[in-house]
């Protein structure tokens, strides 16, 4: 028999040529790339974003709609649908590797438990800045030249990558945190759906303190509200960044919540979660 | 076992409680470099339990575990001298078997071409040499099964760990299996805990076992003492096992009790129609040899037929189905 590889003696990953994290992402990558499930999601996302698109330019042709308004719309729906892709993907990344029956080989190794969390996540996220690339033609198509498309797009970017990060990171938490994937993307779901809450209220509440302050905690709404009064109501960006300070907040407490709490913590079984803190050798019990 | 070497795996008073209820009670044993340890129980025994605490997978609710002088208080230590085939294992669908063997050779630090090179040796070791460069998803069962011990494998483990590792292989893939894991600890010089239903497979290749029933430790040593201080119908130096045809039993027992040569005659195995029956021991050269002759004659004459005979040291799966009967019981 062949002589394999011999553990380290030093007891750490100093002998990889590249880091735990990063093995995991590429390993992600491949099963969510060439599996075909990252393809099946952008189907669906460009499906949605064309449908949105062709609503927007037939209100154009009537007059209905102005360019930089449908503009920053498509650019919130690219928000809102892209988030989602991530929102599935990660609800997906632990409780589908249980449900597999591949997680225990991971947790068998001496790998950190923090690094392979962050692999996955980052793998997670891999299809928001495609769907975001799709997206740029129909942003330009409806913009119709519009001077603020180049900022637009930016700003679009920037907030989509912010909320894809904190929505993808819910899903990758209700993941670690259960046993099948149904369960973990019914909890991404329907965060999703209390995000999107907000706007749906009705016109008086919105207006009064109460719906003010439900909009501002709302990292999805304060990103869509800042898209629209910085780009659509030409407020200045002093005036609207505090529409920012939600998704910013929101995106720091998902990433404290998984690599600071629930990744070290990462169980084979999801209701636990916990990770083996083994008496000392010789104390006994 | 080398000789003089200190045992590979030592667990002592292993416990596991999930709030009340207690899965594992009191696991001790040790095991030697170079031996097979089957690790034997009906469902629920706690034979996955305990793989799972000494892969550190789960924390022991109390006692201690020792792998190659590592003790339990450092698991990452531990996993990096295990290797464990997990009962039920999944695999990547789209990743061949070189790919998947050289991830996880780079998860125990290895660089990526040391690990290709350790992947390619490892899949021709268990017989897969031709199917590396196929995805795993294209794999039939007892494939996955080797891949899944290659895997084990990447890190030259002290311990190997193999949960049910025939489950649903066909005769000929048990086998290949069976004598894979032979050569494992016999040329690594690696100690192997072996979890099975299958009797008969821990008995041709283990070289120790323990018994497991209700999160107990019933019985544990070599195979041979576990099979001696049984006590089990059928398990004794002057015993013949007999077997007839099921529905011919009863009338077999009660002719053979009627011999005076007889002690008792046990029904070991209702369905295939197993008897074990135990001889007087008076001291004659002949080792009961006439005795059991005398036997066989009788239930010849009887028309009764004989399927088929075995002496001498009883059967592992005798002293597994009283015990764990008694544990029940």
């Amino acid at each position: 028999m062949t002589a394999p590889v011999t553990a380290p003696e030093d007891g750490g990953i100093r002998g990889a040529s590249r880091p735990i994290w990063w093995l995991v992402f590429v390993q992600e990558l491949k099963e969510l790339w060439v599996g075909g499930r990252a393809l099946n999601l952008l189907i669906l996302f460009t499906a949605l974003m064309s449908a949105t698109s062709f609503l927007l330019a037939t209100n154009s042709e009537l007059s209905l709609t102005p360019p930089r308004l449908m503009m920053v719309v498509t650019l919130q729906s690219t928000m809102s649908f892209g988030l989602f892709l991530g929102l599935i993907v990660g609800a997906e990344s632990v409780s589908g590797e249980r449900e597999r029956a591949t997680l225990e080989a991971l947790l068998l190794t001496p790998a950190g438990r923090r690094a392979v969390v962050l692999g996955k996540y980052l793998a997670a996220l891999s299809p928001w800045p495609v769907a975001m690339a799709l997206a740029v033609p129909y942003v330009v198509l409806l913009a119709q030249g519009d001077v603020a498309l180049g900022i637009a797009l930016v700003w679009g970017a920037a907030l989509g990558t912010i909320l894809t990060i904190f929505f993808t990171g819910i899903g990758v938490l209700a993941s670690m945190w259960s046993g099948s994937t149904r369960t973990s993307l019914f909890v991404g779901l329907l965060v999703y759906l209390l995000a999107l809450l907000p706007a749906q209220l009705p016109g008086e509440f919105q207006a009064t303190t109460a719906g003010a302050v439900l909009q501002a905690l709302d990292p999805l709404e304060s990103a869509r509200q800042f898209l629209n009064q910085y780009l659509v109501d030409g407020v200045a960006l002093d005036d609207a960044r505090l529409l920012l300070v939600a998704p910013i907040l929101a995106l720091v407490a998902v990433l404290i919540a998984i690599l600071g709490f629930a990744a070290p913590r990462l169980g084979l079984d999801g209701a636990t979660i916990s990770l083996p803190r083994l008496p000392t050798f010789g104390r006994g019990a | 076992m080398s000789a003089g070497a200190p045992p590979i795996l030592i667990a002592q008073d292993v416990q596991k409680t999930y709030g009340a209820r207690t899965a594992l009670r009191s696991l001790s044993f040790s095991l030697g470099r170079g031996r097979v340890l089957g690790f034997l129980g009906p469902n629920g025994a706690g034979k996955t339990t305990s793989i799972r605490v000494l892969t550190t997978i789960l924390e022991p609710s109390a006692g201690r575990f020792e792998v190659d002088g590592i003790g339990s208080d450092r698991p990452v230590e531990i996993r990096r001298r295990i290797g464990v085939l997990p009962e039920g294992l999944g695999f990547p669908r789209n990743t061949t078997g070189i790919e998947y063997l050289t991830f996880y050779g780079q998860l125990f630090g290895s660089g990526s071409r040391e690990s290709r090179a350790t992947a390619i040796a490892l899949l021709a070791d268990v017989g897969l040499q031709n199917r590396g460069g196929s995805l795993v998803g294209t794999y039939s069962h007892g494939m996955r099964q080797r891949l899944g011990i290659a895997r084990a494998l990447v890190n030259d483990p002290r311990v190997l760990f193999l949960d049910e590792p025939t489950l649903g292989l066909d005769p000929r893939g048990q086998q290949e299996l069976l004598t894979l894991i032979q050569r494992i600890a016999r040329e690594r010089d690696t100690g192997v805990v072996l979890s099975s239903h299958l009797l008969s497979e821990i008995e041709g290749i283990c070289d120790d076992v323990v018994i497991m029933n209700a999160g107990h430790v019933v019985a544990k040593g070599t195979v041979a003492e576990v099979i001696g201080q049984s006590g089990a119908p059928g398990t004794g130096e002057r015993v013949v096992r007999v077997r007839v045809p099921a529905t011919l039993v009863a009338t077999a027992q009660s002719l053979l009790d009627a011999e005076p040569v007889v002690v008792r005659t046990t029904l070991t195995d209702p369905i295939a129609g197993w008897l074990a029956i135990e001889t007087k021991d008076d001291d004659r050269p002949d080792d009961g040899a006439a005795d059991r002759n005398r036997l066989l004659a009788a239930l010849i004459r009887a028309d009764i037929p004989i399927v088929a005979v075995e002496t001498g040291r009883g059967r592992l799966q005798d002293v597994f189905l009283q015990l764990t009967a008694e544990a029940i019981e």
